[in-house]
C-alpha cells in the first residue's frame, strides 16, 4: 500500500518473495546544461508505492495509461533506476544494486512485454532467441537446444518450432516464443507488462491459460499488468490499482471486484462494458482527464474527479446540495460551459437552489464573478472555499477497511473510511 | 417499415496481390435504419474495416470492390453490371467519384477511424482542420465555420473550445482527440457515421464516458451508426442489431439481446466464452482453438470448420447459406451453419480438427508446410 505503516500481519504458511517498500520514480524533464542550473519539474511517474508479493500469487496491478503502472514494473526489477525505496527480492535490497551483482540477480527476475513483435528480434531464429538467457547466465551449457525444445512444446508450440524465425508465428505464438524465453533461466518471478492486450480475444484466452498452467508446473510467481479489468480478474490472486503515480486500493481478487471501497475503483468497475445487453451497467462515471503527474494534486490524487469528495467540515449542507457546489465548482475549473445569463447558470447548477448560509455566499459571489466574466476570479473563490479545505486536500489517506471476501487484508486509500463519516458520505 | 438508410447486398471485395486473391470481404448484406447503431464485431483479420472502407469506395490498389450493391437512400454508391461483352462494369446508376466527393462522404455518411492521432494532422491547429472540414462540406462562409466548428468542440465536451480551437493535437489527450473526431463527423450533420474501432486505444473510462456521448448524441441528432468493433462488451452495451464477421462473411446477423441469449453460431458461441467477464469470477476460460486462417486460401466449407468444437465431415463440404431462425417477432435472425441446415449434418462423422488437436494456434504453420 502507500504507506509503511500499514504491515500485514505475517503469514506463517506463506512466503514475502518481493517486498516493495516507498518506491518513487521521478522522471526529469531534460538533460542539458540549461536544465541542470534550472531544473524543469519532475514527472513524479510512480510515488511512493508500498507491496508485498508472496510466491506462486499472481499480482495483477491495473490502472489506466500514464498511471506509472510500466514504470512501477520496471523500477521493480532495476531496469530503471528507481529515484527512492527499496525492493526485497527474497529478502536481498535490489534498488541499490547495480554492474554484476544485479546482472545476476535478474537470473531470478524475467519480463515479458506488451507487444510480442517489437520483443522478438527478427533476425534471430526462435530457438536462439530461447537459448539467449542461458548464454547470458552461463547456464545449461551443452543442453541448451534440448532445453529450448522442451520449453517450446511446454508454452504450446511445436519443438520443430526451434530453426523458424518470429514473422512465420502469429501474435499469440510470438508472446508465447517470449514466455518460452523468461523460462529459459528458470526465474521465481516474472513481471508480465500487458502480456495479452496486443492479442484478439480468443487468443488471449489461449496465452492466459498457459501462463496459468505454467505457473502451476513451475511454481512461478507473476506481477501481471494490464488495462484491461476482465483479464486482471481472471488471473490474479490479489489485485492492486493505480492512479497517477499511487496505489488505491488492494485486496484479494474477489473481495475487490465485489466490494470496492475506493471510488476510482468503483468508476474504472463500472464503466467496463459488460457482454451482456441485459446488463445495463452505468458508465461513463469520470468527468475529465487524469491530471499531469508533474504537479499533482495535493492529499488525495484522484481527488479533482472523485464523485464522493467530501465537502470542508467548515459548511454544513446537505448531501444533495454539496452535490451541486462540487459539479459547479469543477464546471468552473474545466470551463465547460457558456455563461449565457444567470437564470440560465442558476437552471444548470442549481436547479434546487442555491444552498443557505456560507456556502451559499461564496457561490452567489462566484456566480457573480462569472456574469461580469471574472472566470479566474470565480475558479479560485470556488476553488479555495470548497476543494481546498476538503481533508482529501489536506491529507493523503491510507486505510484499511473490513474484508468481506475472504481473509486478506483491504487497502484502500480513501478518506471516506475514517470513522463516522461513511454512512453519510455514501448516500452520494 | 420505411427504406432502410443503407443496404448492403452481397459486397466483395478482394486484394490482388503477388500470393494471389485475397477475398477480405466475400459478400455480405445487411442494413442499417434511421436512427439505429448496427454493430459489426470480428477479431482482426476478419474484413471488418476493408467492409466499411469499400461502403465509403475509399479501397485503394491493389484491392478493389468486386461486386455487390451498396444503397444509401435512393442513391447508389456501389452497383454493377454487365457490359456487352460480359465484362463487369460499373452501372450507369452508380455515383461517380466527384458525387462521391461532394454529395455523400461527410455530407451525408462520416467516418471515425480508431487511431484519432493519425487521423488528424499534426502540423495544423485542431481547429482549422475542423473549420476546413465544415467549410468545404457545408456553403459557409469561414467566420460561420469557425463559430459551428467552436460549438461543435463545446457540444462533444471539449472544455473551453475558444482556448484549445488553437490547439494543436498533441496538446489533447487521446480520449480529446477522439471527441475532436467526433464532433468532425457530426459538424456536417451527417444521416449515418461509420465508427472504425473509435473506442479501442482508449481507458476504460474514456471510453465510457465516448460511449455515453455517443448516446446523448443519437438521441439529439437521430444519427445512425455502423460501430466496428472486436469489444463483445462494447456490443452488447450499445448495438441495436450486430452482424459478427469470420473470414471476410457475416456468419451470425441478429439483434443484440438474441445475439447474447440466443446465440446460433458456434463461433459467437465460442467468442463469447472465451472472454474473461469483469462481472463474475470465470474458474477457466475455453479459448477457440487455432488461430484465423489467410484470407487467401480459406478453408473449403464452412470457414469456421478448421476451429470449430462442433465440426463435423459434412461441414468441409458443404458451404453453408443463411438460414433465418428467428422467431416471428422482429428483425430476422440469420446464422450461417450447416447445422441449421437438413444436410445431413446429425449423421455426419465429428471431424478431427484444431479443436481437438493438443497444440493451440498452428493452423499457419499447417497450411505453410501443406504449401510446400
Amino acid at each position: 500500500m502507500s504507506s509503511t505503516t500499514t504491515k500485514t500481519e505475517p503469514r506463517e504458511d506463506r512466503e514475502t518473495i518481493l517486498r516493495v517498500e516507498g518506491l518513487t520514480k521521478h522522471y526529469s524533464q531534460g538533460s542539458g546544461l540549461f536544465d541542470s542550473i534550472w531544473p524543469k519539474p519532475k514527472v513524479k511517474a510512480v510515488d511512493n508505492v508500498s507491496f508485498e508479493i508472496e510466491r506462486g500469487e499472481t499480482l495483477g496491478l491495473v490502472g489506466e495509461s500514464g498511471c506509472g503502472k510500466s514504470t512501477l514494473a520496471r523500477s521493480v526489477l532495476n531496469l530503471v533506476e528507481p529515484t527512492d525505496g527499496a525492493v526485497y527480492f527474497n529478502g536481498r535490497d535490489i534498488a541499490n544494486l547495480s554492474g554484476e551483482e544485479l546482472r545476476q540477480q535478474r537470473e531470478d527476475m524475467q519480463m515479458i512485454f506488451q507487444d510480442p513483435q517489437s520483443s522478438l528480434d527478427p533476425r534471430m531464429k526462435v530457438g536462439t532467441i530461447v537459448e539467449e538467457p542461458m548464454r547470458a547466465h552461463d547456464l545449461y551449457e551443452g543442453e541448451r537446444e534440448e532445453r529450448a525444445r522442451e520449453l517450446l512444446e511446454k508454452v504450446g508450440l511445436d519443438p520443430q518450432h526451434y530453426n523458424r524465425y518470429p514473422h512465420q508465428f502469429s501474435g499469440g505464438q510470438r508472446q508465447r516464443v517470449n514466455l518460452a524465453r523468461a523460462l529459459a533461466v528458470n526465474p521465481d518471478f516474472i513481471v508480465c507488462d500487458e502480456p495479452v492486450s496486443a492479442l484478439d480475444v480468443s487468443i488471449q484466452a489461449q496465452v492466459l491459460n498457459t501462463m496459468q498452467e505454467l505457473q502451476d508446473e513451475f511454481g512461478l510467481t507473476y506481477l501481471f499488468i494490464a488495462h484491461d479489468l476482465s483479464v486482471i480478474r481472471h488471473i490474479s490472486d490479489r489485485v492492486a490499482v493505480m492512479y497517477l503515480g499511487q496505489m488505491v486500493e488492494l485486496a484479494e481478487t474477489e473481495e475487490l471486484y465485489e466490494n470496492p471501497q475506493h471510488p476510482y475503483t468503483q468508476a474504472l468497475l463500472g464503466s467496463i462494458p459488460v457482454p451482456d445487453p441485459r446488463s445495463k451497467g452505468r458508465r461513463g462515471l469520470l468527468e475529465g482527464d487524469v491530471p499531469s503527474p508533474i504537479n499533482p494534486p495535493s492529499g488525495c490524487r484522484f481527488r479533482t474527479r472523485c464523485p464522493k469528495l467530501i465537502a470542508p467540515d467548515e459548511y454544513d449542507m446537505t448531501e444533495r446540495e454539496w452535490a451541486d457546489v462540487r459539479r459547479f465548482t469543477r464546471a468552473v475549473k474545466r470551463r465547460t460551459f457558456e455563461v449565457q445569463g444567470e437564470a440560465q447558470l442558476r437552471s444548470e447548477f442549481f436547479e434546487q437552489g442555491v444552498p443557505s448560509g456560507k456556502a451559499g455566499d461564496t457561490v452567489e459571489t462566484a456566480l457573480d464573478s462569472l456574469l461580469s466574466e471574472e472566470w479566474d476570479q470565480a475558479e479560485t473563490l470556488l476553488q479555495e472555499s470548497f476543494a481546498e479545505p476538503s481533508i482529501c486536500a489536506q491529507e493523503k489517506p491510507d486505510y484499511t477497511v473490513e474484508t468481506e471476501h475472504g481473509m486478506d487484508v483491504h487497502h484502500a486509500a480513501c478518506h471516506l473510511h475514517r470513522d463516522g463519516i461513511e454512512s453519510t458520505a455514501n448516500a452520494d | 417499415m420505411a427504406e432502410p438508410l443503407l443496404t448492403v447486398e452481397n459486397l466483395q471485395t478482394q486484394f490482388f496481390t503477388e500470393e494471389g486473391v485475397v477475398r477480405a470481404v466475400d459478400g455480405i448484406s445487411f442494413t442499417v435504419e434511421e436512427g439505429e447503431l448496427v454493430g459489426l464485431v470480428g477479431e482482426s483479420g476478419a474484413g471488418k474495416s476493408v467492409a466499411t472502407s469499400s461502403i465509403m469506395r475509399l479501397v485503394e490498389e491493389p484491392g478493389e470492390v468486386v461486386g455487390g450493391t451498396v444503397k444509401y437512400r435512393d442513391q447508389v454508391i456501389i452497383d454493377f453490371e454487365e457490359g456487352p461483352d460480359g465484362e463487369r462494369r460499373p452501372s450507369d446508376e452508380m455515383l461517380s467519384n466527384k458525387q462521391m466527393r461532394d454529395e455523400i462522404r461527410g455530407n451525408e455518411i462520416a467516418i471515425i477511424f480508431q487511431d484519432p492521432m493519425e487521423a488528424l494532422n499534426p502540423v495544423f491547429t485542431v481547429g482549422s482542420q475542423l473549420k476546413e472540414f465544415i467549410e468545404i462540406n457545408r456553403d459557409v462562409s469561414g467566420k460561420e465555420a469557425k463559430q459551428i466548428a467552436i460549438d461543435m468542440l463545446r457540444e462533444v465536451g471539449i472544455p473551453e473550445p475558444e482556448e484549445r480551437y488553437d490547439s494543436y493535437p498533441h496538446q489533447f489527450s487521446g480520449g480529446m482527440r477522439q471527441r475532436v473526431l467526433i464532433a468532425m463527423a457530426l459538424s456536417c450533420e451527417p444521416s449515418l457515421i461509420i465508427a472504425d474501432e473509435p473506442t479501442t486505444a482508449l481507458d476504460v473510462t474514456v471510453e465510457g464516458q465516448i460511449l455515453d456521448l455517443v448516446d446523448e448524441l443519437q438521441d439529439k441528432y437521430g444519427t445512425s451508426f455502423v460501430w466496428v468493433t472486436h469489444d463483445m462488451g462494447v456490443v452488447a452495451e450499445i448495438c441495436d442489431r450486430v452482424n459478427v464477421m469470420y473470414l471476410g462473411e457475416i456468419i451470425e446477423q441478429a439483434e443484440v439481446d438474441d445475439l447474447f441469449h440466443d446465440t446460433k453460431h458456434p463461433y459467437t458461441q465460442a467468442l463469447l466464452k472465451s472472454m474473461p467477464r469483469p462481472d463474475e469470477t470465470v474458474e477457466e476460460l475455453n479459448p477457440i482453438k487455432g488461430v484465423m486462417p489467410e484470407a487467401i486460401n480459406p478453408p473449403p466449407g464452412c470457414r469456421f470448420h478448421t476451429r470449430c468444437p462442433d465440426a463435423r465431415e459434412v461441414c468441409r463440404r458443404t458451404r453453408p447459406v443463411y438460414q433465418d431462425v428467428s422467431g416471428p417477432e422482429g428483425y430476422p435472425h440469420r446464422v450461417s451453419c450447416v447445422k441449421y441446415e437438413s444436410v445431413g449434418y446429425e449423421d455426419s462423422e465429428p471431424l478431427d480438427t484444431e479443436a481437438t488437436a493438443a497444440f493451440g494456434g498452428d493452423i499457419i504453420e499447417a497450411q505453410g508446410e501443406s504449401n510446400e
